[in-house]
Formats: structure tokens, C-alpha cells, sequence
């Protein structure tokens, strides 16, 4: 990952969402990106120019811009038309976005679309995102990595995030994930867990 | 065909791994992309080499312009599907009403702060004067601005009536039987709360009874206060109108109704009469502090 100082930056053309530049990069907020933010409080998994990346959740594109300024290329997929819209906006300028409006509970329907991926990340408002997790796993290259940005409160609003938390890990585990690191967004983003794993093993 | 066989969007490909690929042109393509759909537990994934091999493109860079290309396509084909849907635009139209009423009431309120403090004398205790009549006098006493402010929430007042009416008459149309049973804003109103016609249609009746109340019901579900009786169809004279021990009563007979009007408005899109006659009768008895 890119830093200047301890600003997390990435190198591409600027002006998607009239994000700071910084000596010609691009900044990338930890407040307003969740996987910004998780390069800030944790580790996360190292983007490199070679990476192929399967995005989830891709919503306006502004997250997805930083990640294609430092892959190779990355499948974005989103479902609501009205972000689609602005994701295709960002695609016409990135030759290595890929926009895909497709559901992500159901993979099929853009299977025959996607390739095998060094790296998944997943950041969905929906309630059953473990399971998402799991189905999606299947494009993942054995030694890939999956990125799950636990909305705790998609999951269950009344449920206490940590316990939403543990049992998402729960599962994850059951269904054959090696966990890697976990780590609270705070105070970057509310009642939000990012889940660093690696696939299980078919 | 061929259960094992393989489709991707350049083509399929056999369990022999001859590969065939797909010739129509961008239309074809992007629906084809659009309705393939893969059998995941025989799934085996897209290597792109493949797409070379097949003859469909040069090289790496070849192949992500075309997919690109193609997914542009098949995502702007999606997007103009979903808005062509007749609610669509009520949606749009019924929020903007709704925020519209937000602005209209701000401005007033400022307005009026301001117009006491040219008017000491006045005041709008022990008057029942309606906001529209209150403009309508600080616009006629005032010079300047303040004149010119008036103005222009009048002017947005008259504008806010005539989408009132549009919003109506449309919901009346996209969703008939759910607008006769409870009016078409408050059906609007319902639809947009719940995203559109199809996201209501599958909503519960308990869920459509408390659409709206999201701060009660989740005071309820958090603490024990009471949970809500009604949302959004409280504006409905029916609701509101009913003496309030038997409000919840009616609130979810009201609801019941609804959650199939709905659905009649998604999947058969007219009126159906038998079902409406049927269903006000059934509203008016429980308004009636009938037996349920």
C-alpha cells in the first residue's frame, strides 16, 4: 500500500468523487471507505498490481476506484440500478473495472462472467452476509484471500454487534475459513468488523 | 444439451473442451449474459485463456475491453428495465412531495420568527389560522425580502397542491386496489417507504401495519415501551378517525387488506372489484368495533 506520511493514498486519475489529492495521488479516507479504514487499524491484505479482485457490495464505485488504481482488475458487483448508474460512470473511465449488476446472494447469475480471484471483498447491507461469504468462495484461487466487511447492523439491528460478531465467525469457520485477523473499524466506522480469511480448502 | 457443458459469456464449452463460441452481435450478447446462469455445484471457473483459444479475442487486454464492454451494456440495459417500471417515477415523485411538505414548514416557521420580530405586536396563540393563511398575511404586511420570501413559499405551496394531485392520480393508476382501499398519497406513501411495488407486495401485513414507525417499534423491540399500532396508514381517515381503543383493531384489519391489495397491484395491475368490495366491508366492521 501507498502512504505519504500516514495518509493512505492510490495512483490513478482523480477527480471520481472529488476525493484530496495529494503529490498526484489520490487520497483515500479512512471515514469514508471501509477498507481504507481497515488498512489503518489493522493489516488487511497487501494490493498488488497483479491482483484480480471479485468486489462485492460495489456501490457507488468510490471504494472500487481505489482498488483498480492498485490491481489488475476488479469485478465489481452491484445490485440497486440507482449506484450502478455512477459505477458504470466509473468503469467508462478505468479500463480494469468490470460492473456487474447482479445480486451477490446469488453467484450463479454472474459466474459465467467472472474468473478466479486472488482476493474477494465483500462490504453488503444484508442479513445473511456469512452465508454470502461462504457461496462466494467458490471464485476464489486456493491460496486467495476474502475480505468480509461485517455490517453488524445489516445482520440484526437489535442484536448486540459482538455477538452478531461471533456468530458470523462462527460460520465462517464451519464452512472451512482459516480466519487471518479481525479487527473493529472503529473509531473509523460504527458497529463494523472487518474479516480477513483465506478459502477453505474444497 | 450437454449437462456438463460449460457457459461463459464468450461461449460454451463442452466436456471434451470444444469450445463454441458465441457469435451474435452486442444486443444478443448482452442478453445472453443477462439470463445464463450457472450450476454451481458443477460450476468450473471461467479461465480466460479460453476466450483466446475459442477465437473470440486477442489477448488479455482484449479480453477485459470486451467483457467491460459488454457488462456496460448489460448493466445500462438493467438499469433502464428497472426505471421503465411504473412506480418508478411515483416513487420519485411521492418522496419529493414528502420533502417538499419538510421545506414548505421550515421556511414558514423561519418566516413567521421573523415576522414577529418586525410585529411585536403579533403573535399565533389563540389563533387557529392555517400556515397558507399565515404566509399569505406576512407576505401582504411585509416589504423587502421578507415580502419576497413569502412569495416564494406561496409559490411553493401552489406547487406542492398540483404534485399532490399528480402523485394521487398516478398512485390511482400503478396501484388501484391498494389506493382504494386507503388513498393514493397514503399508498404512495406506503410504496415508497417499502422501496416499490414489488418490495411492498412482499411485505407482511405486520410489517406494512408499522411501515413508518421505525423509531416506536424499535424503542419497543430495544426497552418495553408498547409497540406501535400504526405507521404511515394513520393518515388514513379510517385509522385516525377510530376511537382510539379499538385504533390498533382497525390499524390491522386495515393492514391484512393492504398486504393483498398489493400484491394484487404487482401481479395483476387493475382493480379488482369483487376483492375491494369485500375487503371495505371488512375495514367498516372492524371500524365499527365489530367482532373479529
Amino acid at each position: 500500500m501507498i502512504w505519504i506520511g500516514d495518509v493512505l493514498v492510490s495512483q490513478g486519475e482523480g477527480g471520481v468523487y472529488n476525493e484530496r489529492m495529494l503529490g498526484g495521488a489520490r487520497v483515500w479516507e479512512p471515514y469514508r471507505s471501509k477498507l481504507a479504514a481497515l488498512y489503518h487499524v489493522g493489516k488487511g491484505v497487501e494490493l498488488v498490481p497483479s491482483m484480480r479482485v471479485l468486489y462485492l457490495g460495489a456501490a457507488n464505485g468510490t471504494t472500487v476506484s481505489h482498488v483498480a488504481d492498485y490491481t489488475e482488475v476488479v469485478y465489481a458487483v452491484e445490485f440497486a440500478p440507482r449506484p450502478v448508474q455512477d459505477l458504470i460512470e466509473v468503469a467508462r473511465r478505468r479500463k480494469n473495472v468490470i460492473p456487474i449488476m447482479a445480486d451477490a446472494t446469488r453467484p450463479e447469475t454472474y459466474a459465467p462472467l467472472v474468473e478466479e480471484v486472488d482476493l474477494v471483498y465483500q462490504d453488503v447491507a444484508q442479513p445473511d452476509q456469512a452465508a454470502i461469504a461462504v457461496r462466494n468462495s467458490v471464485f476464489l484461487k486456493p491460496a486467495g484471500s476474502y475480505i468480509l466487511m461485517l455490517k453488524t447492523r445489516s445482520v440484526d439491528a437489535r442484536k448486540d454487534p459482538e455477538a452478531v460478531y461471533s456468530e458470523t465467525l462462527a460460520v465462517l469457520l464451519s464452512a472451512g475459513f482459516t480466519i487471518v485477523e479481525t479487527v473493529w473499524l472503529s473509531p473509523y466506522h460504527q458497529d463494523h468488523a472487518a474479516i480477513v480469511c483465506t478459502k477453505p480448502l474444497a | 444439451m450437454c449437462p456438463l457443458m460449460q457457459s461463459y459469456w464468450f461461449g460454451d464449452i463442452a466436456d471434451n473442451g470444444q469450445c463454441q463460441p458465441f457469435t451474435g452481435d452486442m444486443n444478443a450478447m448482452v442478453s445472453r449474459i443477462r439470463f445464463l446462469s450457472a450450476r454451481m455445484d458443477t460450476h468450473i471457473p471461467l479461465v480466460w485463456e479460453q476466450a483466446v483459444s475459442c477465437g473470440v479475442c486477442a489477448g488479455r487486454e482484449d479480453y477485459l475491453a470486451r467483457l467491460q464492454a459488454i457488462c456496460i451494456a448489460a448493466a445500462g440495459k438493467g438499469i433502464r428495465e428497472h426505471y421503465a417500471g411504473k412506480d418508478a417515477e411515483l416513487l420519485q415523485m411521492v418522496r419529493m412531495l414528502d420533502e417538499m411538505d419538510e421545506v414548505i414548514n421550515l421556511l414558514s416557521e423561519r418566516a413567521a420568527d421573523w415576522y414577529m420580530v418586525r410585529h411585536p405586536a403579533f403573535s399565533r396563540k389563540y389563533r387557529r389560522t392555517p400556515a397558507s393563511i399565515l404566509v399569505r398575511t406576512m407576505r401582504e404586511n411585509s416589504r423587502g425580502a421578507l415580502l419576497k420570501v413569502a412569495g416564494e413559499i406561496e409559490q411553493l405551496a401552489e406547487t406542492r397542491t398540483a404534485l399532490a394531485k399528480e402523485v394521487s392520480a398516478r398512485a390511482n393508476d400503478v396501484m388501484p386496489n391498494t389506493s382504494a382501499l386507503i388513498g393514493g398519497l397514503v399508498a404512495a406513501r406506503l410504496m415508497s417507504r417499502a422501496g416499490g411495488l414489488l418490495p411492498l407486495s412482499r411485505l407482511p401485513a405486520s410489517a406494512i401495519q408499522v411501515l413508518g414507525a421505525k423509531t416506536a417499534l424499535f424503542a419497543h423491540l430495544r426497552t418495553n415501551t408498547p409497540s406501535p399500532k400504526h405507521g404511515i396508514i394513520f393518515q388514513h381517515r379510517r385509522v385516525h378517525n377510530a376511537p382510539r381503543e379499538i385504533r390498533g383493531k382497525v390499524a390491522r384489519v386495515l393492514a391484512g387488506k393492504l398486504a393483498i391489495a398489493a400484491r394484487l397491484d404487482y401481479f395483476r395491475g387493475k382493480a379488482a372489484p369483487e376483492f375491494l368490495a369485500e375487503a371495505q366491508e371488512r375495514i367498516d366492521a372492524a371500524g365499527k368495533g365489530g367482532e373479529i
